[in-house]
């Protein structure tokens, strides 16, 4: 304990001298710039930026890309709860109820909660990171192939508790999801599979255009069939701030978010994705007012947000603790360590203790210059939707375009997100829900790998899941929540259509 | 604001066509078909920031990993052949051609869509295990898999992977059954080893270096004719009587066929230049990899005679799962 703390006094001492902190606040703010675009994520902005900081220290340089990554995932909710256009992949259900807010007139309680959420859930998981790393480490890398499966069906079966429609067609969304998933060279054994002769479609179906033609292109579709334009929203400046029952509410779903994030998040490969459809899934379970879920309950966003920003601390758990690129950004930024001549690897805390707790201590700070950044920013974003609708929606489709193009310079993604718009748009008018359609998305490549994996491990014996604790036991969860989203049918007797939703109301 | 950002934004999209004169006039992207941490990734990333300085565009990496390389082999081998999107591929670019021609299927891609720029390196792999595993030498690990055959896991960098078919070349070699669990490229592979979900792993020395030099992973034999400079301690399977077991994981600069030949040749000068610079040299020194530069003619006749060699290689494996 006292080791660390003379660890963390020497790594302040680096992360607050005048030249490394300049960088901090220079990254955050260009973090937050890539955050609001829309399509433009955390890596391909941090894989844009790399090049820069070839000039600077390699201490500096990680503190800059680190100070980016942790930007764009605070800068992603905004889009998200402003224009229901998800900045990024992780921020696609904060869109449900940020935007529900921001419809309801409360789009700066929504950013303030996101913005102090991140923050929270950013700092709890450095303090987790600084004191739980190595251990943390070795527990990590347990999760093998068959862990993954096991984690990746839970995220399934929280699907179930997402949606606020009818089971029946959160269920053929997800579906839906899951198949497209499919589409592209199969990661295996290389045979494509249903690309009909489209070469682009060989890398699969982005998850970026999907997400931004279902929730964003939809919405401006039926914002535009509707009889009278909607009202153009005037913020008074008290109404920008969260009301203390915001704040009471948002507490519980905070903690609970980033404890989760944060053990989503060290897993290695690419499962931090799920962590805020987890936490939604969660936060709407255990919620005293599901229903007001997807219509503006600021527990939809505070959980979520707080998830994805403890899951982004939580990836440099392996890298820092063993020198293992446990994801996409965390092994960028090896790279960007290596390029500066040093190699990182499991003994990089002993043997570079000035860099890793300089950038540990910077991760504080960073949290902290960004809380300072987003909040003031709320009231100017919000402003943004005094522009009348006419003039801002075909604003926000040519930045939907530009976002999408720019993530792989590719037509067909935006070809793709338009479909996909126009798809979106009649199953919302059919009432379906469109986050499932994600989720399934997502979740399919990298269940099939795993499962594949999992079996070529056990030579084809699915008693692989069973004997391995941590599979196990996730299993366990899974058949626990299966059972217990059926439990109402079989007590409740009666009617099952009811129950599954079936003879809804026509609405 | 909202508006004058689009307007910049639409401003750079818009940028003239390029021609001879001007190439590069934007940012050019190196696809590495593996997912980070593999030796496509280490190799390409200081030689974008070596090229950078040069070219004065950005020169960004790009990872499209998935079924052993093809998917992002076949994505640059596709794309417009304007020198703007350029492919840093490993031996395994003439591996999974031949794996496809002896499963009787449509390739993924062929290697006549893609044109040498430059040879970058070629290092031996390297057969690691866990530092706390039991075998200390090939001897031991052949022993042990003899005695349960198919039951030893390792890890590889995807089905017909540089590092499934050097394994498989070593078991062939030595009458052994292996269980084979593919991974989308070396970095998880290596993460597969650390976390005990396989026992066994063949890897390019960069990878795993820092990892042996921690006492983490225990090298028992390289695949090269020679010992791998940086662990001079490590025998070659050649010393230790496996005759045929020899695989270099090479990494490679394509681009694809019809590529411009100014641009092509702008790329082969960019690359020249580039292997010399300090920055780069030392980081390849660093990661256990020397450069190995060869320019595009030499390079086109060394690819011939490896990927010769390897359809060799693939036969006498046959089919795998």
């Amino acid at each position: 304990m006292i080791e660390t703390l003379q660890n963390l006094a020497l790594g302040f001492s680096v992360a607050l001298s005048p030249h490394v902190l300049f960088y901090a606040v220079l990254g955050c703010i260009v973090g937050t710039l890539v955050g609001v675009l829309p399509g433009l994520g955390p890596l391909a902005g941090i894989s844009l930026l790399l090049p820069l900081t070839f000039g600077l220290s390699p201490t500096t340089a990680i503190v800059l890309l680190a100070g980016i990554y942790y930007g764009a995932m605070y800068g992603g909710s905004t889009t998200s709860i402003l224009m229901r256009i998800p900045g990024e992949a992780a921020s696609v259900m904060t869109c449900v109820d940020g935007y529900a807010m921001t419809q309801k007139g409360r789009a700066g309680p929504a950013l303030a909660i996101a913005a102090l959420g991140s923050f929270v859930a950013g700092t709890l998981s450095v303090v987790a990171l600084m004191l739980l790393a190595p251990p943390l480490a070795a527990f990590a890398l347990r999760f093998g192939p068959p862990e993954y499966t096991a984690l990746l069906l839970l995220g399934l079966i929280i699907l179930a508790y997402m949606s606020s429609g009818a089971m029946p067609k959160t269920l053929a969304m997800a579906t839906l999801g899951l198949v497209l998933g499919t589409i592209g060279i199969d990661a295996m054994s290389g045979f494509i599979r249903f690309t009909h002769g489209v070469t682009e479609l060989g890398d699969g179906i982005g998850i970026v255009p999907v997400a931004v033609g279902l929730f964003g292109l939809s919405e401006i579709l039926l914002t535009a069939g509707k009889d009278t334009p909607p009202q153009v929203y005037k913020p008074k400046l008290r109404e920008l701030v969260p009301s203390g029952e915001d704040v009471r509410r948002s507490i519980a779903p905070t903690l609970r978010g980033s404890v989760l994030g944060f053990f989503i998040g060290i897993i290695p490969g690419s499962a931090h994705i799920i962590s805020s459809f987890v936490s939604y899934g969660i936060e709407k379970r255990i919620s005293k007012r599901p229903e007001e879920f997807g219509h503006g309950a600021v527990e939809g966003v505070a959980g979520p947000e707080s998830a994805n920003n403890a899951a982004a601390s939580g990836a440099f758990v392996p890298m820092l603790a063993l020198g293992v690129p446990s994801g996409p950004i965390p092994a960028v930024m090896m790279a960007a360590l290596m390029i500066h001549g040093v190699a990182p690897g499991p003994l990089l805390m002993e043997q570079q203790p000035a860099l890793v707790w300089g950038f540990i201590a910077s991760m504080y700070v960073g949290n902290i210059v960004l809380l300072i950044l987003n909040l003031p920013m709320v009231g100017l974003f919000v402003n943004l939707l005094r522009i009348p609708y006419s003039y801002l929606y075909p604003c926000i489709v040519v930045f939907c375009v530009i976002g999408v193009y720019a993530v792989n310079s590719s037509v067909v993604d935006v070809w793709i997100m338009i479909v996909t718009g126009a798809v979106g748009y009649f199953l919302r008018k059919l009432d379906f829900d469109m986050a499932p359609v994600v989720l399934g998305l997502i979740l399919s490549p990298m269940l099939e790998l795993s499962l594949r994996q999992s079996l070529a491990m056990s030579a084809g014996d699915y008693g692989i899941f069973l004997h391995r604790p941590i599979a196990a036991t996730m299993l366990a969860a899974v058949v626990m929540l299966f059972v217990l989203s059926l439990w109402p049918l079989i007590r409740g007797g009666g009617d099952w259509r009811s129950r599954v939703g079936l003879d809804e109301k026509p609405g | 604001m909202l508006r004058t950002l689009t307007a910049l934004a639409l401003l750079g999209l818009v940028a003239a066509p390029a021609t001879a004169q001007t190439y590069p006039d934007r940012p050019i992207t190196l696809v590495a078909p593996f997912p980070p941490g593999g030796v496509a990734d280490q190799v390409g990333r200081p030689l974008g920031a070596a090229m950078e300085k040069l070219l004065k565009q950005p020169v960004v990496l790009q990872n499209k990993p998935g079924a052993g390389g093809a998917v992002g082999m076949a994505s640059v081998a596709q794309s417009r052949p304007d020198g703007y999107t350029l492919l840093v591929a490993l031996s395994s670019i003439s591996i999974i051609p031949e794996a496809d021609k002896l499963f009787n299927r449509q390739p993924a891609y062929t290697m006549d869509q893609l044109a040498p720029v430059a040879l970058l390196s070629a290092d031996p792999t390297v057969m690691v295990v866990k530092a706390d595993s039991p075998w200390k030498t090939v001897k031991d690990f052949v022993e042990d898999a003899k005695k349960r055959p198919g039951q030893i896991a390792y890890a590889s960098s995807g089905v017909y992977g540089t590092l499934h078919v050097a394994m498989e070349m070593f078991a062939v070699a030595a009458d052994i059954k292996l269980r084979h669990v593919p991974f989308s490229g070396g970095g998880p592979a290596v993460t597969a080893l650390l976390g005990n979900n396989v026992q066994a792993l063949a890897s390019g020395p960069g990878p795993v270096l820092a990892q042996i030099k921690a006492g983490t992973m225990r090298p028992l034999a390289g695949w090269g004719d020679k010992r791998i400079p940086a662990l001079p301690d490590v025998p070659t399977f050649k010393e230790l009587g496996y005759k045929d077991v020899e695989f270099y994981i090479w990494a490679g600069l394509f681009a694809p066929k019809g590529t411009p030949a100014p641009a092509i040749n702008t790329l082969r000068e960019a690359t020249k230049k580039a292997v010399d610079d300090p920055d780069f040299k030392k980081t390849m020194e660093n990661q256990g990899s020397p450069i190995s530069y060869l320019d595009a003619p030499e390079f086109q006749k060394f690819w011939d005679v490896d990927a010769a060699r390897l359809a060799v290689a693939v036969k006498k494996i046959g089919k795998v799962e």
